[in-house]
């Protein structure tokens, strides 16, 4: 047993399990008799440690070591040495989920970070997506043509992201030597924080223009953010203009970001922008049934249709609800059925059928402002009525599982455009209105308490 | 006069061994095995959700792989700095999520957790009082993905469970608490067990003071001080 060991089991008895599970054990230790260094994974506990522990670990390694004790070093590191540029802080990451996926390592493309997972054959198509799948498609296998750069919207759970990883897999499964990457837009951010802390920007700069694709995710997570703005937009710049391929997800239309600055929105627009709505009920049972091959588990027409009628938001919650599923039946060494379905799914199917109706949301909303139902419902479009509306359609957002179009349709038949305009606006007013921001917590109480 | 016992803290803190399963062995199982990436446990209080986090931070560091348990009811004050790089870590055990839903840059922060952990293939093990839709969470992306791992209820242990629990933790302290003994303090001190089981660890400095066995009439004596 090391000496860290032994330590630990000591600190173990002496600190609360608390304290000892949240600031101790994410400590690594590398020992060479001389020294005991000890890893911090971040600046926050390192400091934290030192602050409040590390007196006591001192004392408790001189008790154990028998005279010669080590000199305890406290720094912040990972087990595996990570790097300031954003290549090599990349590699820096513990290998995981996604090792098998980083197509090319060791070759000169380097990790890509791409899931293999998510390619076109497991994305499954319907009205909602087949647009953008198409747009997708076209995109991987033409990278300098018309659709670049590839913009793609939608709400959140609805395949963006794995379409994203389909482009860059199929791109590496036809030119295998091409250099694709992956990104989330915070990791973006971050990595060129640290460039910039660490003076290795130009590295950062060199890493990122010099990409064959570069498909980045969520870029509403770029609003405010003005630096990274600006080294954005000259990347992008220099992709385009040495005709490599650029894709981009958010979670709503460019225009519709605040915060972004007007040349990068007007850039995205160049090449093709394309939505996803959310998937249709027959898209979901294609989903479900997908989903359950892929899990090895036997999934009967009837619970597929089953959790696909009671999970609509998003396809995270479909595929929880599934995984949920057959978990139990493995668990229990019983097959899917409804019957197992249902109990599995007990707690969810409460919660929901406690969750509100848009009936009962337009009539709180109608009674609160006293006006009727009816009005809500009408093609009136005074502020005295639109108002209430819109807030109501928030409500019908935020607290029911109804797609937009089903909430457009409630209200007297309006486009899901209406509907997705109407919760932006609540959402924004809510922020500078402080009247309607309390209308609005107050409506919510009334309704799920 | 009272003899002070040695202050020899004894390791009694949550493994699976002492996990009593009661109706949450499907929850044990799947936070015992290494099929699932993301499991979020909801409950009540006193359920067991820090248990099982707990006991996996421990089986981890076993196996020789760095965790971190972040009680967040306590954390919310703190800077959301204390998540950084946290992803490197093999596992990463987030309790009472509940304490920071609401707060944008809390959620903002646990997205990007979530994000990175993916990427790097950290397990990760969320706790809260309620199931993923009923939390006030208001970054969408944040909780799509809560719903998106397994998510398990946990229940409350029944009085029997309880007093099987009370009584394995009793004899780890090498006491022996007799069936009327437990059920005397189920009845009349608390049914909460974290309560229970501190209590039982004073009873046990105690009863070492006192020199004595553990009986009803010292633990009559040890609530009415």
């Amino acid at each position: 047993m090391g000496l860290w060991e032994k330590c630990l089991g000591r600190l173990e008895g002496e600190l609360s399990p608390q304290q000892f599970n949240t600031w101790i054990r994410p400590l690594h230790a590398i020992e060479d008799g001389a020294s005991l260094r000890l890893l911090a994974p971040n600046r926050f506990v390192l400091d934290w440690v030192n602050e409040r522990f590390i007196e006591q670990i001192n004392a408790v390694v001189v008790q154990l070591a028998n005279g010669r004790a080590p000199r305890v070093q406290i720094e912040v590191g990972a087990k595996r040495q990570t790097a300031p540029a954003p290549s090599a802080a990349q590699q820096g990451l513990a290998p995981g989920a996604v090792t098998g996926a980083i197509h090319g390592a060791g070759r000169d493309s380097g990790p890509t970070w791409l899931n293999p997972e998510y390619t076109f054959d497991t994305f499954v198509a319907g009205k909602s997506n087949e647009l953008a799948r198409a747009a997708s498609l076209q995109a991987a296998q033409d990278v300098t043509g018309a659709y670049n750069p590839l913009f793609i919207y939608g709400g959140v759970g609805l395949g963006k992201t794995h379409l994203m990883h389909a482009i860059g897999n199929y791109i590496k499964q036809y030119r295998p030597a091409a250099r694709v990457v992956y990104l989330h837009s915070e990791r973006y951010v971050a990595d060129m924080v640290k460039a910039l802390q660490h003076n290795t920007i130009d590295d950062f700069k060199r890493y990122y223009r010099s990409v064959d694709a570069l498909l980045i995710d969520d870029i509403q997570f770029f609003a405010g953010k003005e630096r990274s703005q600006e080294e954005f937009f000259h990347t992008f710049n220099a992709l385009l203009e040495g005709q490599r391929q650029v894709v981009m997800t958010c979670d709503r239309y460019p225009k519709e970001v605040s915060g972004l600055e007007e040349r990068l929105i007007s850039r995205f627009g160049w090449g093709l922008t394309v939505v996803i709505e959310p998937p249709e009920l027959e898209t979901r049972v294609a989903i479900l049934m997908s989903k359950a091959e892929q899990a090895q588990a036997q999934l009967p027409d009837d619970v597929a249709f089953f959790i696909a009628k009671r999970f609509r938001a998003n396809i995270r919650e479909l595929e929880g609800a599934l995984r949920r599923v057959i978990a139990n039946a493995r668990f229990t060494h019983r097959p899917v059925s409804l019957d197992l379905t249902k109990e599995a799914l007990r707690d969810l199917l409460a919660l929901q059928d406690k969750l509100v109706s848009i009936e009962n949301i337009q009539k709180t909303v109608a009674d609160y402002y006293k006006m009727r139902v009816a009005d809500l419902n009408s093609p009136r479009r005074t502020r005295n009525v639109a108002r209430p509306r819109q807030v109501a359609m928030a409500l019908a957002k935020d607290l029911t599982h109804n797609s937009l179009p089903e909430i457009g349709r409630a209200f007297g038949g309006r486009d899901h455009t209406t509907v997705l305009h109407a919760c932006r606006k609540v959402c924004e007013l809510k922020e500078r209105d402080t009247r309607l921001a309390e209308e609005y917590s107050v409506l919510v109480r009334i309704l799920t308490s | 006069m009272i003899q002070l016992p040695l202050q020899v803290t004894l390791n009694d803190n949550a493994s699976f061994a002492n996990f009593v399963a009661g109706e949450n062995g499907e929850a044990l199982a799947a936070v015992q095995g290494d099929t699932q990436r993301v499991i979020y446990l909801w409950g009540t209080s006193a359920s067991g959700k820090t248990h099982l986090l707990q006991a996996s931070c421990r089986k981890a560091a076993e196996q020789g792989l760095q965790a971190a348990y972040l009680p967040l009811a306590q954390m919310s004050e703190l800077s959301t700095t204390v998540l950084d790089d946290l992803e490197q870590l093999a596992l990463i055990c987030l309790d009472d999520v509940q304490a920071v839903a609401g707060h944008a840059e809390w959620e903002r922060v646990l997205f990007h957790l979530y994000n990175r952990a993916r990427d790097s293939g950290a397990r990760l093990l969320v706790a809260a009082d309620t199931a993923p839709a009923a939390l006030p969470i208001t970054l969408p992306d944040l909780a799509s993905r809560l719903s998106w791992g397994l998510v398990l209820q946990l229940r409350p242990l029944q009085d029997a469970g309880k007093l099987t629990a009370l009584q394995q933790r009793a004899r780890n302290r090498g006491i022996e608490l007799p069936d009327e003994v437990g059920r005397f303090l189920l009845a009349r001190f608390t049914r909460d067990l974290p309560g229970l089981l501190e209590f039982l660890q004073r009873l046990d400095l105690a009863s070492l003071a006192a020199q004595r066995k553990l009986t009803i009439p010292l633990i009559r004596q040890l609530i009415n001080n």
